[in-house]
């Protein structure tokens, strides 16, 4: 049990140790970043980029709800992502 | 004749659930509403060529249902319709019921996919993962979990120009083998019930360093008190794992290329235990287990001709190291090693015909698979 504890230390550590280090708040570089811009970096992470045309607006709105879970992606990217594909297909 | 009713039962589903997204009269009423379905997913074929088989094989079908029921609750659920050796299975793989407390905490409970390392909840999907097959002691028989039956709680926050994301869960957890000397100290994964009243805990922490996103670097941890059956003398066995795991994706524009580094180190020590060799006498060993495996694949996605451009050369090592004294493999050797080269043509953003060859445990083979994603 000793050492479980010392691996849960360890992983609640990171997490602040990470938010400490590099501050809370958003940069106004990472804000500005366009819908495309995020589509590109975040989707790539993981798989081939899908056409703005391969879905409609509401399968979008619902593929972006599923990347959050699945990929982690924060609120703010899957708004903007979805709102650019929206706009693109 | 159950199984078959089941079949029909699935196949029908899967059936009326494609007419309702497809039917354009019918989708026009339907995605009216709040409730939005949409289903994705893919289908595969794989062939293995070597000297003792040469068969086309493990055909899949594997829909994806996801239903926004509001903008706080989702669901999510993938069943996998497959060919195996005794015929045509059909497997709840996950469901997934989420609820978006807020921007930077979601919850979620039922059966889904491992947050424990990065490969079998994310990367192993057929088409993401560029070869046919897994690493070794990342498929069936290896280190940490297929899927997991629980609830857990995830986020991702942007922290100044790096992000940070996390997942939490408390789920039944592995179940300790013990029946045969040949899976002894092993575990059952994806049991559908607990074999105790103990909970595994586990998480992973990522942390993406780069303000576009290229590098994650992740760490994970899963730890279960008693793994044994209860009231049995191998309940008390404790299991603690944890994995360390990296994705690093980049465009060369010098060389027109995309270049793509993925790869994960787990870690398994179990508690020791005397176990049964058949013939009434006790053997045990000290059960720990590492594996890992890096992969490299370069793109050459800028340049002009379009043939050159959907082609994907990637290579691969694996290795899993298994305890000495466990009876776990009929050669009796404890170090399995995997080397894989592989060519991919990905005539679709999620749609590649892979082909590899490989050598894995001196055994040289052909690997290919067909991936048809939708």
């Amino acid at each position: 049990m000793k050492k479980s504890k010392i691996i849960f230390a360890t992983y609640i550590s990171c997490v602040l140790a990470a938010m400490y280090l590099y501050g809370c708040k958003p940069t106004q570089a990472i804000t500005d970043k366009s819908g495309a811009t995020l589509w590109s970096e975040n989707c790539q992470r993981c798989h081939n980029l899908p056409p703005p045309t391969m879905y409609n607006d509401d399968q979008w709105k619902t593929i972006l709800t599923h990347m959050q879970v699945r990929a982690n992606i924060t609120r703010e990217e899957a708004t903007k992502i979805t709102e650019f594909l929206q706009n693109g297909n | 004749m159950k199984r078959n009713i089941k079949l029909l039962a699935s196949v029908a589903c899967i059936l009326i659930c494609s007419g309702m997204a497809t039917k354009k009269a019918n989708a026009q009423n339907f995605f009216q509403g709040q409730t939005k379905l949409t289903i994705v997913g893919n289908a595969q074929v794989d062939y293995i060529g070597d000297r003792s088989q040469s068969q086309f094989g493990n055909l899949a079908f594997k829909p994806i249902f996801l239903v926004n029921l509001s903008d706080k609750l989702f669901l999510e659920s993938e069943l996998e319709v497959a060919t195996g050796a005794e015929g045509v299975e059909v497997v709840l793989e996950y469901v997934n019921m989420v609820y978006f407390a807020n921007r930077y905490l979601t919850l979620h409970a039922g059966r889904f996919l491992p947050k424990f390392g990065a490969y079998r909840g994310r990367f192993g999907e057929a088409y993401l993962q560029r070869f046919a097959n897994s690493p070794v002691g990342f498929g069936d028989g290896g280190i940490g979990s297929m899927i997991e039956t629980g609830l857990g709680l995830q986020g991702g926050a942007q922290v100044g120009n790096a992000k940070i994301n996390y997942d939490f869960y408390v789920t039944n957890g592995p179940q300790l083998l013990t029946g045969s000397p040949e899976e002894a100290g092993q575990f059952e994964y994806e049991a559908y019930a607990s074999n105790n009243k103990k909970k595994s805990v586990g998480g992973r922490f990522g942390f993406l360093p780069f303000s576009n996103s290229s590098l994650e670097l992740g760490y994970s941890f899963q730890y279960k008190g008693r793994t044994g059956d209860e009231l049995t003398a191998y309940e008390k066995t404790p299991f603690t794992a944890q994995a360390f795991d990296l994705n690093y994706y980049k465009t060369l524009e010098a060389i027109k290329s995309q270049i793509r580094v993925i790869g994960e180190y787990k870690m398994l020590n179990v508690g020791r235990q005397a176990y049964d060799d058949g013939t009434g006498t006790a053997f045990t060993f000290d059960n720990k287990s590492t594996a890992y495996y890096i992969q490299g694949s370069i793109r050459p996605a800028e340049v002009t001709s379009e043939f050159l451009r959907y082609l994907e050369f990637a290579v691969r090592y694996s290795e899993f190291n298994t305890p000495q004294g466990a009876l776990w493999f009929a050669d009796g050797k404890h170090v399995r090693t995997q080397t894989a080269i592989g060519i991919n043509y990905w005539y679709r953003w999620n749609g590649v015909l892979k082909m590899s060859y490989q050598k894995q445990d001196g055994v040289e083979g052909f690997y290919a698979q067909l991936v048809y994603g939708f």
